[in-house]
């Protein structure tokens, strides 16, 4: 039991420390958001527009070339909870997806879905956060992690360009490597959010951007 | 098909127009004594939470700017002359927004 209880310990202490790419998945009422992730193993794009500043829906599409598959479908967004400190904010968030995926083949598609959580803690100056995501293929199943840790080098004022430094961990247990960790470099500029790194291990760049309207 | 995505999204950024720290602009009713106010807040952290302050707040119509300082965590709010706001309806903006309030610093123009 004690085992069990530090365990449980060690995985939110491991998520609350570390730091996902898709931190942010809901806006301000009425607020629209684009998300495109690419980091060689897979791309993908997320438009979502938030009804209140704890929901947001929108369209899901990967394309996983590591795995070759292709989804598309709705995903829905919910903040669960957030703790607003004196200058630092944590979030935890739910999602779900819905749509078919198809293996890079005609005709050949299945029902498809996912879910996932993802945590963060941010300040002016240190930010980290957590996520994790099964999906079910209806062919296949998997499992990814990741988590970051980021550092601000200076703080800038709004509508400042600002500049993080972070670290990526990401875990895909059935992937050829699994554990995979990528220094990036992050420019958030107004509504414009670019990150740009480099995996070592799989030789591949990482490019990510936001923005929000 | 990963290069164009690529593209595309960088192509994007440089079309977006970037937002200014207050919205809408000052006016002439700087000069009529309308009311101006300060408002603490907890959890304003990025410029994200700087925007979404300003856009639901911009909504309102008492409100004539909005100005957010993140180092100071404090929202500073001009009204229209003859408008106001209650405690209220201001929390319900921050809340709205997604923070935290903490208190209300009013004074005249």
């Amino acid at each position: 039991m004690k085992s069990g209880y530090a365990a449980s310990l060690a995985v939110i202490a491991f998520g609350l420390a570390a730091a996902p790419a898709q931190a942010r998945p809901v806006s301000y009422p009425g607020g629209w958001t684009a998300m495109q992730m690419n980091n060689g193993d897979y791309s993908s794009v997320h438009l979502h527009y938030s009804p209140t500043f704890q929901d947001s829906i929108g369209l899901y599409s990967e394309r996983n070339w590591a795995e070759d598959w292709h989804f598309t479908g709705l995903q829905y967004n919910r903040l669960v909870k957030r703790w607003n400190e004196t200058g630092s904010q944590a979030n935890l968030y739910f999602k779900a997806g819905l749509g078919q995926v198809d293996r890079f083949g005609p005709g050949d598609t299945d029902l498809a879905g996912f879910v996932g959580i993802s945590a963060d803690w941010e300040t002016r100056r240190w930010f980290t956060s957590y996520e994790a995501r099964a999906h079910d293929l209806g062919f296949d199943q998997s499992f990814r992690q990741s988590a970051r840790i980021g550092v601000a080098p200076y703080i800038g004022d709004y509508g400042d360009l600002h500049t993080w430094l972070m670290l990526q961990v990401e875990n895909q247990p059935e992937s050829e490597t699994p554990t995979t960790v990528t220094p990036l470099v992050r420019f958030f500029y107004d509504v414009q959010l670019l990150e740009l790194g480099y995996t070592p291990e799989t030789d591949r760049f990482m490019a990510n951007w936001i923005t929000r309207f | 098909m990963k290069n164009t995505l690529i593209a595309l999204g960088l192509a994007t950024m440089g079309l977006a127009a970037p937002a200014h720290a207050t919205e809408p602009a000052a006016s002439e009713s700087d000069q009529t004594g309308a009311e101006t106010m300060t408002v603490n807040v907890k959890g304003m952290v990025c410029d994200f939470c700087a925007r979404a302050v300003t856009k639901v707040f911009g909504r309102n119509s008492a409100v004539d700017t909005v100005n957010v300082d993140l180092d100071t965590g404090q929202i500073h709010v001009g009204l229209k002359p003859g408008m106001t706001l209650t405690d209220a309806e201001i929390e319900s903006m921050v809340k709205k927004s997604g923070y935290a309030m903490v208190s209300i610093d009013r004074e005249a123009r």
